[in-house]
């Protein structure tokens, strides 16, 4: 699975995305996880599986959301305190429940 | 309190909302990041050039010859002096992309319509001579920077209005099918670009018609001053800080929604300093967007990193102890998201209170030490906003230990406004957690809550 995560410069979500790297790695899961800013993000969507933004964005939403819907993936706002507390274990799996419901 | 939550929750978030999403202002913003990698290497030869080392600039000139200086400025011209140049390519690219049009035409017209909008002249004073002549047949480079900048972005968005307009209204010249994409790409930016062109050629004929003869004066006059005044006043800063700490407060990243309007007034003031250090002239301005990413937000947004060391050192609670370790990390580079949604301080109507209230205390205090000369002016060097503090005050003063030392002042005026409202909410913390009765303190010692 292929989780993209999106902020404004792409600097604390990819603090997130160390931790739920390694929650992937220790569940067994492949997962490739990376985190950009808001305006490459449509750069990054066709290798995306999912994205998820950062709280701080989440005025980009109606916009990326509109994106996703071309490329057919899920767009959501991460939980304020799981992202607070770099919570990679639950970002993980919300990720994985946009993808698979 | 809960309506205050009220407040910002209804009010603040909607209005952010919609500031943040407007499409000019994103364009507009996303746009001039382009030009920050640019600026940031120039500010390495900057720095280089002036290393405030005893005998660095005699060693340097016996080592490379005389000319030294004005050889490791080459960098620096090209970085610095085409600010505008790469702004006009930026906007009009990122606005186009946001209207779905091929924004590398868009791009390229945008380019086109801001030399358009330029007069080919620069002054000169031929040896022996006292008075300048104008000189045709050169773009002149003081117009591509910073100088440049306001109408870069006015033309930017001119062109690339006009231009999704005639595509959108199809009026564009189609290709038979079997010609190749490429091809039929670039004709179908022909007509729109002719109109773009038609339009600021036009404009500038009429402006040249008046006594402000160039769109640049204008621009200057109309807008450039008036906003000059506002992002270079003590006032104008304060209200800047407070709306950012507001939209953080909602849980929106201020900093970047404010930096559309007000970051290229700063990244202006930024640049007339460089000039000014570079010419070893007195700086002009206080306020430029180092000011506020250097000496103002000291672990981010909010000027978090003392309110992390007062978690790391004396937080009771579980939860405040731990946050503070993982916070430390990011927040010496001035991130502090695990802070501000981690603690949380968003939405939480007692830390807001600090939170706005430490930053716009700091304006204060560092406009004061450098408006007095206590302090060095930011010297027009790019430091970027990641760069941990006391190397990042050292660097932005250029090179002058006053830079690092007002940091820690300011360090210091943070941890005791924080600290009041830090205990109330660790003490509420460590009464969830259920530790209320009693407790150990690290000597030891047991004392009642």
């Amino acid at each position: 699975m292929n989780i993209l995560l999106c902020c404004s410069a792409g600097m604390s979500t990819s603090l997130l995305v160390t931790k739920m790297q390694k929650c992937a790695i220790e569940q067994g899961k492949q997962f490739n996880i990376w985190a950009v800013s808001g305006d490459s993000v449509h750069n990054h969507l066709n290798k995306a599986d999912v994205l998820l933004l950062g709280p701080q964005v989440r005025f980009l939403l109606p916009q990326l959301k509109k994106l996703g819907e071309e490329s057919g993936i899920p767009v959501e706002v991460i939980n304020t305190v799981h992202y607070g507390t770099c919570n990679g274990t639950e970002v993980l799996k919300f990720a994985e429940k946009l993808v698979y419901q | 309190m809960s309506k205050m939550n009220d407040f910002l929750e209804n009010k603040v978030m909607p209005v952010a909302g919609r500031v943040a999403g407007q499409r000019h202002l994103q364009a507009l913003r996303d746009g001039i990041i382009l030009t920050m990698p640019l600026i940031i290497v120039g500010s390495l030869f900057l720095i280089l050039g002036f290393l405030p080392i005893p005998g660095y600039s005699e060693f340097m000139a016996n080592t490379f010859g005389d000319q030294w200086l004005s050889k490791l400025m080459y960098p620096v011209g090209a970085t610095f002096d085409i600010m505008a140049l790469i702004a006009a390519f930026g906007i009009a690219y990122r606005l186009a992309e946001k209207y779905g049009v091929d924004a590398l035409s868009a791009g390229a017209i945008s380019v086109a319509a801001f030399l358009l909008a330029t007069p080919y002249e620069v002054s000169f004073t031929p040896e022996g001579a006292t008075e300048a002549i104008m000189v045709g047949g050169a773009i002149p480079s003081a117009l591509m920077g910073s100088k440049g900048l306001f109408v870069a972005m006015l033309i930017a968005m001119l062109s690339t209005e006009i231009y999704r307009f005639i595509i959108q209204k199809n009026i564009i010249i189609r290709m038979p099918d079997g010609v190749p994409p490429a091809v039929s790409k670039s004709f179908v930016a022909l007509i729109p670009g002719f109109i773009v062109i038609a339009v600021i050629w036009v404009l500038r004929l009429l402006v040249e018609q008046t006594d402000f003869q160039s769109l640049h004066n204008i621009v200057g006059e109309v807008l450039g001053k008036p906003l000059g005044v506002l992002g270079g006043s003590l006032i104008g800063s304060l209200v800047a800080v407070f709306l950012i700490q507001l939209l953080w407060s909602c849980g929106l990243h201020g900093a970047s929604i404010v930096g559309g309007v007000m970051g290229p007034i700063w990244l202006s003031a930024m640049d007339a300093n460089r000039l000014a250090f570079q010419g070893g002239q007195e700086l002009p301005n206080i306020f430029t967007q180092q000011f506020f990413d250097i000496f103002i937000y000291i672990g981010g947004s909010g000027a978090t990193l003392a309110l992390v060391f007062a978690m790391v050192l004396r937080a009771r609670s579980k939860q405040l102890k731990q946050l503070g370790r993982l916070a430390i990390g990011p927040g010496l580079f001035n991130i502090n998201e695990p802070v501000t949604f981690g603690m949380p301080i968003v939405m939480n109507p007692l830390m807001i209170v600090p939170f706005v209230l430490t930053p716009l205390a700091m304006v204060i205090t560092t406009y004061i030490a450098m408006s007095t000369g206590l302090v060095g002016k930011p010297a027009g060097i790019a430091v970027p906003w990641t760069m941990p503090p006391i190397i990042g005050g050292y660097l932005a003063a250029g090179g002058k230990i006053s830079g690092a030392i007002l940091q820690l002042v300011n360090f210091a005026l943070a941890f005791g406004i924080y600290y009041p409202f830090f205990r109330i909410w660790d003490k509420q913390k460590l009464s969830e957690e259920g530790g209320f009765e009693t407790t150990t303190t690290s000597s030891g010692k047991v004392v009642n809550m």
